[in-house]
């Protein structure tokens, strides 16, 4: 019986099946010189096997591993959630990454003021409120002396900002007089000019305007918007 | 298997899964790319291409299919394409340079710190190449790797049988 070199290496793979396998492993056994070559085939493998079980066996490269770790937009069919991760792509702070830990301990830190734009009510005084009207948080500079946290709409429609400046940081609310402010924390700008964490203050003035917000804080966009109409919110109409 | 197509924590939960896969099989593609390319640090390059052009193609991968081999295909057409507009690029160097030795010094000092079995392997034709690593280090069934290459499986048993008379003959004389 003839064996050719393709049943051969079939055989030692595996891959014959049936009667023919049979008549292979026979004929194998009766002749060394086969017997011989299917050993040489399965050695081969063996030695190719050892010889890339490193790369295998070896950690991903990070940048092999980073294409495969944040979920591609293939399937998004909900707009709300689309515009969501546009906005979370743009780097202004979200509530929930920038509170982080709720720090409900240090909501002590935070001065809540009578507000509600009564008699008793603080305004932010020239200096201030030239910054509240004008600066936008993603345009600001880091070194910023004081620096806008972010804006947002509080339940009563009106326009709010968190600010936090070396004086001082705090929440102000823009009514038809002015900046109110609504609260007040130590504020923490000025510390570093590379890089930046909200201090322990900023995390309980954040915690505050979360409490006060309707929904998320303004994005860039909604932001420019908002200073466009000169931070004219539903109370202010 | 997708009861509400528009829901999209689902969309999520599925496009999530794809990734988790790849990233489970990426070891065993980086082994595969470093077999076709010759060494891990090109297999790492083509592994990027790889994974780049599997994700930009995901919608046409069928869910209950393989992905390991649709992968590997992807893989493995890469780096054929590769190859082919790499050796045009050989062949028209060495006209204009007639004369100059093949492949540059550069190429010899890297071969010299190969191993014979990289070398024996760099030397033998791509289709006889990849025939010997899916079925030989990646453990797939003859018919497994016919498809992956896209050739009938006797002709994928042949070119395994050729590779491996090739590799033998080179390698016998290097142990």
């Amino acid at each position: 019986m003839t064996v050719t070199r393709e049943e051969l290496a079939a055989f030692a793979d595996g891959e014959l099946t049936g009667e023919r396998a049979a008549q292979v492993a026979a004929a194998v056994a009766a002749d060394p010189a086969l017997a011989g070559e299917v050993e040489a085939h399965r050695a081969l493998r063996a030695r190719l096997a050892d010889h890339y079980a490193p790369v295998a066996a070896a950690p991903v490269p990070d940048r092999l591993a980073a294409l495969l770790a944040r979920p591609q937009e293939a399937e998004v069919v909900d707009f709300a959630e689309a515009k969501e991760r546009r906005e979370a792509r743009r780097g202004i702070p979200r509530w929930g990454w920038i509170v982080g830990p709720a720090l409900a301990a240090s909501l002590a830190l935070v001065l809540l003021l009578p507000g509600s734009g009564g008699n008793d009510a603080a305004y932010a005084d020239p200096q201030l409120a030239g910054v509240l009207d004008s600066r936008l948080v993603a345009e600001q500079a880091p070194g910023a002396d004081t620096r806008v946290l972010l804006s947002f709409r509080a339940q009563g429609g009106e326009f709010c900002r968190v600010f936090s400046g070396e004086g001082g940081g705090g929440i102000a609310c823009r009514d038809r007089q002015g900046w109110r402010l609504e609260a007040l924390g130590e504020g923490s700008a000025g510390a570093s000019t590379d890089y930046r964490m909200a201090g322990a203050s900023d995390a309980a003035l954040l915690a505050r305007a979360q409490e006060m917000a309707q929904g998320p804080a303004l994005d860039a966009e909604a932001e420019a918007a908002a200073q466009a109409n000169d931070w004219r919110g539903a109370s202010a109409r | 298997m997708r009861d509400h197509p528009f829901n999209p924590w689902k969309a999520e939960t599925l496009s999530t899964t794809f990734e988790q896969d790849l990233l489970d099989l990426l070891p065993r593609l980086r082994r595969f790319a470093a077999g076709l390319a010759g060494n891990p640090a090109d297999g790492d390059d083509l592994c990027q291409m790889a994974l780049e052009r599997a994700l930009a193609n995901r919608s046409r991968w069928q869910e209950g299919t393989r992905l390991d081999s649709w992968t590997y295909r992807i893989m493995r057409n890469i780096w054929i394409d590769e190859g082919r507009a790499e050796s045009r690029r050989r062949q028209t160097f060495v006209a204009e340079e007639a004369g100059a030795t093949q492949g540059g010094e550069g190429a010899q000092e890297a071969a010299a710190e190969l191993s014979y079995v990289d070398r024996a392997m760099q030397k033998l034709p791509p289709d006889q190449r990849e025939a010997v690593l899916l079925v030989m280090v990646e453990g797939y069934a003859y018919k497994e790797a016919a498809e992956i290459v896209g050739c009938p499986v006797g002709t994928l048993n042949s070119r395994l049988v050729r590779g491996r008379d090739a590799l033998m003959a080179m390698l016998g004389e290097a142990q």
